[in-house]
């Protein structure tokens, strides 16, 4: 069997990929609001503030996000609340990545030297100035090697989305594979596809914390 | 689980879903959406234009257009996920070749069917077990069966008597179709059409379809498939309206034609056989 390179299979792996590319980014960017909500509203001051935080992480990290799918999208319909499969899909995909990344945020917060918070009284700054001038930008650096780590568990996570009617790579893939039966090629290329995603989001990742770590010594993390 | 829990709050809310009746509203916008699993050649995305075809859309669009909608937007999914995306109000019609099964019928209203059908079996070239029927598989001491989930071969399985630990369950027939060749079971069970396709796609000729082959006896009957469409169950206009037409259009010869390009024939007629009798025919779970 002569072998020839399989260029016609990448426009209907394509389509996939830009239904993943859209889940990962629209997830990944209401993880990172939601982790930041949660997370830094596990170390309010307000008992309510704490309750309705720890609830949230607690549903969606206890939960599979498979079931989670379902229920948001066949079973809010008789409910009267229809939303459609791509909101649905980032919506769900952001919920869970966020309550892990919740975690994340509320252990770097902590984890920045009690010294720090202790120089920021005593230079006046009052809590809310002490939490984002002070606390956050030093928490930030070390936040962002394991959020690296949620972000691509979240674009592996997409593939469980074709429940919701959404045609993403995986799913185009077995579509293309029951089409065809030319598993090795497709998967080939999808594992590729995959691979290339997730490089490009450690290799942003990367060059965020080089970054932001700039003029830092890190002296307040360690 | 997640069953139980779908069946209770449907039952709580009284199956409240979209509240205008399908067949007005498809017929005021002339736009229907279709809920089909990919499985040639019943209902599958032809992957060089994108499209929508088989034996069921083909049908449905034919139809359709005599109840003056042209519009038909394809929604694909997984098999499981057919019948409560339509309950959810996804998409109004499943036009997968879906077999009327009484627990189905439960669940949607079917149409009269569109098809009959028997099963297969893929397995090595050469039959090394020589597995004819399900009962072959039954009678042998260790030969397993591979079946796609939420499909009809597992019902079939436990109701010849194979036992569940000689049944594996894949998600969909390429996967079990793989399953066969690298030896994880003895043969995948499907319809015969199903078979037929993948065996003639697969590259590898290393696979054939077991021949001949008897379809499994359950109850003292030789049993079939009949294929239909899924509909909700309040939608009983939009059935009546399906019904009145498949009578006259079904073993027709613009019929005939329209289905041949997928490999259906006189042989898979389905007959006087209607939906009401395949639901009330006795559960065999």
């Amino acid at each position: 069997m002569a072998f020839s390179p399989p260029f016609d299979l990448l426009p209907s792996l394509s389509r996939g990929l830009l239904v993943t590319l859209q889940l990962t980014a629209g997830g990944i960017l209401l993880a990172t609001a939601l982790a930041f909500l949660a997370g830094l509203g596990k170390l309010s001051h307000h008992r309510p503030v704490r309750l309705l935080s720890a609830t949230y992480v607690e549903i969606f990290r206890g939960t599979s996000a498979l079931v989670q799918l379902f229920w948001f999208y066949f079973v809010l319909p008789h409910f009267g609340v229809h939303v459609e499969a791509m909101p649905v899909g980032i919506l769900v995909l952001g919920l869970n990545a966020g309550a892990y990344g919740a975690e994340v945020v509320r252990g770097a917060v902590n984890a920045v030297a009690k010294g720090q918070r202790e120089a920021a009284v005593s230079l006046g700054f009052n809590p809310r100035q002490t939490l984002w001038r002070i606390l956050v930008p030093q928490a930030v650096v070390s936040m962002l090697p394991p959020l690296s780590n949620i972000y691509i568990e979240l674009l592996k996570n997409s593939a469980l989305v074709s429940l919701v009617t959404l045609n993403e790579l995986t799913f185009t893939a077995m579509t293309l594979r029951a089409d065809t039966l030319r598993t090795g090629a497709i998967f080939s290329i999808v594992l590729l596809m995959y691979f290339g995603c997730s490089q490009v989001i450690s290799f942003g990742m990367r060059v965020l914390e080089a970054r932001l770590s700039r003029g830092r010594d890190l002296g307040g993390v360690r | 689980m997640i069953s139980i829990c779908f069946t209770f709050f449907l039952a709580a809310c009284g199956g409240g879903g979209p509240q205008q009746r399908t067949l007005e509203r498809i017929r005021e916008t002339g736009v229907v959406r279709i809920g089909y699993a990919n499985e040639a050649p019943y209902a599958y995305r032809d992957t060089a234009t994108g499209e929508l075809t088989g034996e069921a859309p083909e049908i449905a669009k034919h139809i359709l257009e005599e109840l003056g909608v042209t519009g038909v937007e394809g929604v694909l999914t997984e098999f499981g996920s057919l019948i409560p995306g339509l309950q959810a109000g996804r998409f109004d019609i499943i036009a997968a070749g879906m077999y009327i099964l009484p627990e189905r019928c439960a669940q949607i209203a079917f149409s009269n069917p569109t098809y009959a059908i028997g099963e297969a079996f893929a397995v090595l070239k050469g039959n090394p077990k020589g597995l004819h029927s399900y009962e072959d598989i039954r009678d042998h001491e260790d030969a397993t069966l591979g079946v796609v989930a939420g499909a009809v071969e597992r019902r079939y399985a436990r109701a010849v008597g194979i036992p569940d630990d000689r049944v594996v369950v894949f998600p969909d027939a390429p996967a079990a179709l793989s399953g066969v060749r690298a030896g994880r079971v003895d043969a995948y069970g499907g319809t015969a059409l199903t078979v037929q396709d993948l065996i003639s796609k697969d590259g590898s000729g290393r696979l054939e379809r077991a021949e001949p082959f008897t379809d499994p006896v359950i109850d003292g009957e030789s049993v079939k498939g009949y294929g239909a469409f899924g509909f909700r169950r309040q939608d009983r206009d939009l059935v009546e309206a399906f019904n009145q037409r498949l009578a006259t259009f079904i073993g027709s010869e613009a019929h005939r034609e329209l289905v041949e390009p997928f490999g259906f024939t006189e042989q898979e007629l389905p007959g006087d056989v209607t939906a009401a009798e395949l639901c009330a025919a006795s559960s065999t779970d």
